[in-house]
């Protein structure tokens, strides 16, 4: 393995507040086959997942990115004087998974889907930058278009949209679901 | 809730909740806001009785429905339109199904085709809430670099004669790129300062620093982003928040001051 391009893509990774792509670190590591970052990023990760390691690479929005390890939030709370980190509401949730699986939509189409006006959750989860605003759409009314942000997929800590739970996944979910009430 | 002109079946199960039936003896007592929406509610009946979401007996399921409506403890008109709406349209597709017809219906024509494919769309969306759920609570405990908000102690900077300048300069540059969009929208609604101030204190809490320009732009009217400029003064200058640029013609951020009693105070 070569070590010095792996502690180079370290540096690099450590500078960036946003996920490195393969594509950025090709450009400056030059003539280094993808192949051969991608290895190097591989065995950094293995040896940040190791035991005594505070901080992990984390594969999220298309690259890869430093974050602290989940055992520690508390203490890292401490220091940054949070109190805790709120989880959206149940309404947010649920207008963020039907712009995540349905976009681009419009407000109409969110609360069509899920038979409640949507205007205000839109308004908190564009506030929180999860989703943005992509245009209008040629209808009456020319109503805003909305997508999920890079924000989302790293809040989610998904590497893409293709990471979303799959139509599979949920019709497991709702078996799964189904089964628990069909016992008495 | 008036009488409801649903078709007399025999009472189904007796135990679903009959409008009246507050005190039932059942005890088993939902109330109508922790649902979602109407859909959230019809979904939660069509499971109480395991029914087949794709063979849902009209008549009963409204019977049930009606009578979780009559159980509301609060009256807001924009949420009970939302489940009068469902409540109508359950009541539609029955008339549809007692309509005598020439020729039997093919099953695409089913006229509860229009609530199945909604009820089976918004599951699906439940189902993968649940799911992205066990995602955040991950990903909420694990801070990546972006999420940090600077530390400041004792070295904190005094905002109002810093920056005041600065943010109605950044005020003008808004108003400028606002110009630019030459979109004509005719809105009603008000935007009271109190229900903005509540706002911007709970996203500051959240979010710990705000980006002022960003968050001025994610308006989607002028008359918002007029109050929120207001409530940023007006949180700086009674020391509830700082406002801090580092360049001239930067973006400004802002945070909360840690200082318990003082937020307390304002809220």
């Amino acid at each position: 393995m070569n070590n010095s391009l792996k502690a180079l893509i370290e540096s690099l990774i450590f500078v960036s507040q946003e996920p490195v792509t393969l594509a950025q670190l090709g450009t400056i590591v030059e003539g280094v086959e993808a192949a051969e970052i991608e290895a190097a990023i591989e065995d950094l990760i293995r040896e940040y997942e190791a035991e005594g390691r505070g901080i992990h690479i984390i594969r999220a929005g298309g690259g890869w990115l430093y974050s602290t390890k989940p055992a520690h939030d508390r203490e890292v709370r401490r220091l940054l004087q949070i109190e805790r980190k709120n989880r959206l509401s149940s309404a947010g949730l649920e207008t963020l998974a039907a712009i995540a699986y349905r976009q681009p939509v419009t407000q109409s189409e969110v609360s069509a889907i899920r038979g409640v006006d949507s205007t205000g959750a839109l308004k908190t989860l564009l506030e929180k930058k999860l989703i943005k605003i992509v245009g209008r759409k040629k209808a009456p009314g020319n109503p805003l278009v909305y997508r999920t942000s890079d924000e989302f997929l790293l809040y989610l800590g998904l590497d893409s949209l293709d990471g979303l739970p799959s139509e599979a996944e949920i019709a497991k979910i709702l078996e799964e679901e189904k089964a628990v009430e069909a016992e008495p | 809730m008036p009488e409801t002109p649903v078709e007399e079946a025999p009472p189904v199960e007796d135990a679903s909740v009959p409008p009246s039936a507050e005190a039932a003896s059942d005890g088993y007592q939902v109330r109508l806001d922790v649902f979602e929406g109407p859909l959230d509610l019809l979904l939660f009946l069509i499971r109480k009785k395991k029914i087949d979401i794709h063979d849902i007996p009209i008549a009963a399921i409204t019977r049930d429905y009606l009578g979780y409506l009559d159980r509301k403890t609060e009256i807001n008109l924009d949420r009970e339109a939302e489940f009068v709406f469902i409540a109508a349209l359950l009541i539609y597709i029955k008339s549809q199904m007692l309509l005598p017809r020439e020729t039997d219906l093919a099953e695409h024509e089913d006229p509860r085709r229009v609530l199945i494919d909604r009820l089976v769309e918004y599951e699906k969306v439940k189902a993968a809430c649940s799911l992205l759920r066990e995602r955040e609570d991950v990903q909420i405990l694990q801070w990546k670099r972006d999420f940090i908000p600077p530390l400041h102690g004792e070295s904190e900077l005094e905002p109002v004669e810093l920056s005041l300048f600065d943010l109605a300069e950044s005020f003008f540059r808004m108003m400028k790129r606002r110009e630019a969009d030459d979109t004509r929208v005719i809105r009603g609604r008000d935007v009271p300062i109190e229900v903005k101030m509540k706002e911007l204190v709970t996203l500051l809490q959240e979010r710990h620093v705000l980006d002022f320009l960003e968050y001025f732009e994610s308006h989607a009217s002028l008359e918002e982003a007029l109050v929120s400029f207001f409530c940023i003064l007006e949180l700086v200058k009674s020391r509830v928040a700082v406002a801090v640029q580092d360049e001239l013609f930067q973006t400004i951020r802002v945070w909360l001051r840690k200082d318990p009693h003082r937020t307390a105070a304002h809220e």
